[in-house]
C-alpha cells in the first residue's frame, strides 16, 4: 500500500527529504512506518495520520498521510 | 542587595526633570522585577480611567535580577503601560542591548511619565540623563532611526525606537531594537509616541550586581555554550520558529483567511525549509545561542527578519503564499513600528468584512501590493488607515451588526497565528491571557492535539494552561530572561532557580517564584476590575466566530467541528477554581490575600465585592 510521508522541521535535513510517497507491505503500524525512515531514534516526535494524532500500535491504511514532527513548544 | 541595582529613573518629561529612587528589599522580592515591577508601579501610580495615550499614562521599562546577566537568553526588556488597545494593562517583551546596558547603568527600570512639548530622546550614559531634541528623527522609520542614534552612540550602545505607526498613535504600535525585534503588542509604542518619545539610548559602564560572581560566570558562560550546543544537535534554529507552520498546516490549524479557514494547499510555500533557504543573515538577542531571527530578502531587496507570528499573520492569514511578499509586509511593519500580529488580523478583517459586505473597499485576500498601501496610510492614520489604525476590536464596533463576531481578538488584542476553532484548550489560553490574546503566556496547542482528545474540555486543559501561564507569562516575564531554552530545547527549568539564586544569594525554590508568578497574574486581573468595574466572565471569551458552526470546515481532518459555547463555559469555571477566582473571573478575597494582596484587594473593593 501506498503512504505519503510528510517530515517536518529539522527533521527533513536528517531524512533528506520533505515529503514523498513510499510503497510499504501490509500490515505496517504508525510506529513500524518511523522505522523505516532515517530518523533520530532519541529525538522526540510527534506524529498524525490524515491531520489527528495517532498511536504506534494503529495499523495504517492505503493511502494515510503520515506527519512526523519535532515538538515545538510554541514562540 | 545583591541581584538588583536597587535604583529606578523617574524621567518626567513634561517638566524635563529626572529623579533616580531607590527602591526597598521588600519590593524586590515580592515583586521580583520585569512585568512584576511594572503592574505594581502602575498600579500605584496611575489612576483608574485615565487615558492611555494622555500624559496621566507613564511607560515602563522593567528588567529583572537575570535580565543582562551572561547566562542562556537574558537579553529581553520588559515595557509596559495601560494599553491604548485594550485598556487594560498592557506590557509586551524585546530583545535589546538595553538590557544590560540599563543594568550597567545602574538601574532596573525607568518610569516615563509626563508628554514633552516636541518630539525629544532619551539618552542615558551611567549617571548623565538628558532629554534631548528628536525633531531630526520624528518621522523617521525605526531603521533610519536607528542609524541616526548609533552614528553619535556607537552600535553597542542600546536602543529602543518608535516608528511612525507609534508617532501616529496606531493602536498597535510597538517599542522595536535592533535588526528586527519588537515588543509591547498592545499599543505601547503607541504610549511612547503619545509623549513625544522618539527613541530611548542607553550606555552604561559599571557590573550588574551578582551575589556570586565568579560562580556565575562560570555558570552562565557554560550553559550559554550547552544551549548552543543542544541547538546544534536537534537543528532547531536551522527553520526557528518556523518549522511549526507546516504542523499547523496538517493537523488544521493554521490561519488562514481571516482565520476563517485552517490550512491551505500552498502553505508549503511560506513554511521553514523555503525560509530557511532564503536566508540571507541570522539575528538574535544579546546573550543568545538558538538565534531566531531568520532575515530574508524582501520583495523590494531590502533585509526583512522573519519568524512564525509574522509569517502566519502576514501570510497564511492574508493568503499571500509569497515568502518575498511576506517579508514586504513584515519589513513595513518593522519599518512604522506596527505589531505584525495586530497587523496581520487587522487585515484579515478587513477583507474578511469587506468580501462579507459589510464595509465597502478594494481589499482582497491575496493582495500583497494592496496590502503594503495599507500598512503605509494606517501608519499614517491617512483615509482608510486611520480606521485601520484602530485594531479589529474597534473597527468592528464602528460596522456595527454582528461584526465583532468576526473580529479575532480578546479583550481587544488580536489573537497570535494560532487557529483555534477547533482547539479547546488553546483557545482558553488566549481568552484567559492577561493582556489580551497573546501566544506567550500559555501554548498549549501541540500538547493538546497530540497528547489528549482534541475534542475534550476537560479540566486537564485547563490546569496545562494555568502550568504554563504560570512559567510563561510568570517566571520568565519577571525574572526577565526569554523562555526559547525551556520551550525549545528542554532545558530544565530548576536553571533559572539556581541562576536567580546565584545572582541574587537568595535560597529560594521554583515553588517561590511561582506564588510571585501567581500574585502577579491575580494583580493583573485586578487592575482589568479596577478599570473596568463592570467586569465579568464574557471578557474571557474567545472570538465568537469559532463557535460558529456555519464557520466549520467543511473538508480535512476537522471537518464539521467546531468549539462547543456549552462546554466552553465548564472549561473556563474549570480554569477559575485552579486559579481561586470566583466564576466572574476575579481573585477571591482568600486568593487575593493567600498572594500578598490584602491592600489591593481593599482597593478593589471599593468599587465591588471580592467574593
Amino acid at each position: 500500500m501506498k503512504i505519503t510521508v510528510k517530515v517536518i522541521g529539522p527533521f527533513i535535513y536528517q531524512t533528506g527529504f520533505s515529503e514523498k510517497e513510499i510503497e510499504v507491505k501490509e500490515p505496517v503500524t504508525a510506529g513500524q512506518l518511523l522505522s523505516l525512515i532515517n530518523l533520530p531514534e532519541d529525538r522526540p516526535k510527534i506524529v498524525t495520520r490524515n491531520g489527528k494524532a495517532v498511536a504506534p500500535k494503529e495499523e495504517l491504511q492505503d493511502g494515510d498521510r503520515i506527519a512526523i514532527c519535532p515538538i515545538y513548544s510554541g514562540g | 542587595m545583591n541581584g538588583w541595582t536597587g535604583n529606578l529613573l523617574r524621567i518626567n518629561l513634561t517638566t524635563g526633570t529626572v529623579k533616580k529612587e531607590t527602591f526597598s528589599d521588600e519590593f524586590a522580592k515580592k515583586w521580583v522585577g520585569g512585568r512584576g515591577f511594572a503592574l505594581k508601579i502602575l498600579w500605584d501610580e496611575l489612576k483608574p480611567g485615565i487615558d492611555p495615550l494622555g500624559p496621566e499614562n507613564k511607560l515602563i521599562v522593567a528588567l529583572g535580577p537575570i535580565a543582562g546577566v551572561p547566562a542562556p537568553n537574558t537579553g529581553k526588556t520588559i515595557v509596559a503601560a495601560k494599553s491604548p488597545l485594550t485598556g487594560g494593562y498592557g506590557d509586551g517583551n524585546l530583545g535589546t542591548r538595553v538590557t544590560m546596558e540599563l543594568r550597567k547603568a545602574g538601574y532596573d527600570g525607568l518610569i516615563i511619565e509626563g508628554r514633552s512639548g516636541s518630539p525629544v530622546y532619551l539618552s542615558i550614559v551611567d549617571d548623565r540623563v538628558e532629554i534631548l531634541p528628536a525633531g531630526e528623527i520624528w518621522g523617521k522609520g525605526t531603521y533610519e532611526t536607528n542609524d541616526w542614534i548609533y552614528k553619535k552612540y556607537g552600535k553597542a550602545a542600546g536602543v529602543l525606537t518608535i516608528g511612525q505607526g507609534g508617532e501616529n498613535k496606531v493602536l498597535y504600535a510597538v517599542i522595536r531594537s535592533l535588526e528586527g525585534r519588537a515588543g509591547g503588542r498592545p499599543g505601547i509604542g503607541a504610549v511612547m509616541g503619545s509623549k513625544n518619545l522618539k527613541a530611548i539610548v542607553v550606555k552604561g559602564s559599571g557590573e550588574i550586581p551578582v551575589a556570586d560572581p565568579a560562580g556565575m560566570k562560570t555558570l552562565g558562560a557554560g550553559d550559554l555554550r550547552k544551549v548552543g550546543e543542544i541547538d546544534k544537535k536537534t537543528g532547531w534554529s536551522i527553520q526557528g520558529t518556523n518549522g511549526v507552520l507546516s504542523w499547523l498546516n496538517e493537523v488544521a490549524a493554521l490561519p488562514v483567511g481571516n482565520m476563517r479557514k485552517t490550512s491551505h494547499p500552498d502553505a508549503w510555500k511560506i513554511d521553514g525549509q523555503r525560509l530557511n533557504a532564503a536566508r540571507i543573515a541570522t539575528y538574535g538577542c544579546p546573550n543568545c545561542t538558538m538565534r531566531c531571527g531568520i532575515a530574508i530578502h524582501d520583495h523590494e531587496g531590502r533585509e526583512s527578519e522573519l519568524d512564525y507570528e509574522n509569517i502566519g499573520m502576514l501570510g497564511s492569514n492574508l493568503e499571500i503564499f509569497d515568502l518575498d511578499q511576506v517579508a514586504s509586509l513584515n519589513y513595513l511593519c518593522d519599518e512604522y513600528g506596527l505589531d505584525t500580529i495586530s497587523a496581520g488580523a487587522v487585515l484579515g478583517f478587513y477583507a474578511d468584512a469587506v468580501a462579507r459586505g459589510d464595509v465597502k473597499g478594494d481589499f482582497k485576500f491575496g493582495d500583497a501590493e494592496r496590502a503594503k498601501e495599507l500598512l503605509r496610510m494606517t501608519a499614517y492614520r491617512e483615509g482608510v488607515g486611520d480606521f485601520l489604525a484602530e485594531g479589529t476590536m474597534r473597527m468592528a464596533r464602528k460596522i456595527g451588526r454582528n461584526s465583532i463576531d468576526y473580529a479575532i481578538q480578546v479583550k481587544g488584542l488580536e489573537c497570535s497565528a494560532y487557529n483555534c476553532k477547533f482547539v479547546p484548550g488553546m483557545a482558553l489560553a488566549f481568552a484567559t491571557s492577561p493582556i489580551g490574546a497573546h501566544h506567550k503566556e500559555s501554548w498549549v496547542i501541540m500538547f493538546e492535539i497530540t497528547q489528549t482528545s482534541r475534542d475534550s474540555y476537560g479540566p486537564e486543559k485547563a490546569q496545562k494552561v494555568v502550568d504554563l501561564q504560570r512559567i510563561r507569562g510568570g517566571i520568565f516575564e519577571f525574572i526577565v530572561s526569554c523562555r526559547f531554552p525551556w520551550i525549545e530545547l528542554g532545558w530544565d527549568l530548576q536553571h533559572y532557580a539556581d541562576y536567580f539564586n546565584k545572582i541574587t544569594g537568595l535560597n529560594w525554590t521554583l515553588d517561590d517564584l511561582y506564588k510571585v508568578g501567581d500574585r502577579i497574574y491575580s494583580l493583573m486581573k485586578l487592575f482589568w476590575l479596577r478599570e473596568f468595574p463592570n467586569w465579568d466572565r464574557t471578557m474571557d471569551y474567545p472570538p465568537k466566530v469559532w463557535f460558529d458552526p456555519s464557520n466549520a470546515d467543511k473538508e480535512g481532518p476537522i471537518a464539521g467541528k467546531i468549539l462547543e459555547w456549552d462546554k466552553y463555559q465548564k472549561l473556563l469555571d474549570s480554569y477559575y477554581q485552579i486559579r481561586g477566582w470566583d466564576k466572574r473571573g476575579i481573585p477571591t478575597k482568600k486568593t487575593a490575600l493567600e498572594l500578598g494582596l490584602a491592600k489591593e484587594a481593599a482597593e478593589v473593593e471599593k468599587i465591588g465585592r471580592l467574593e
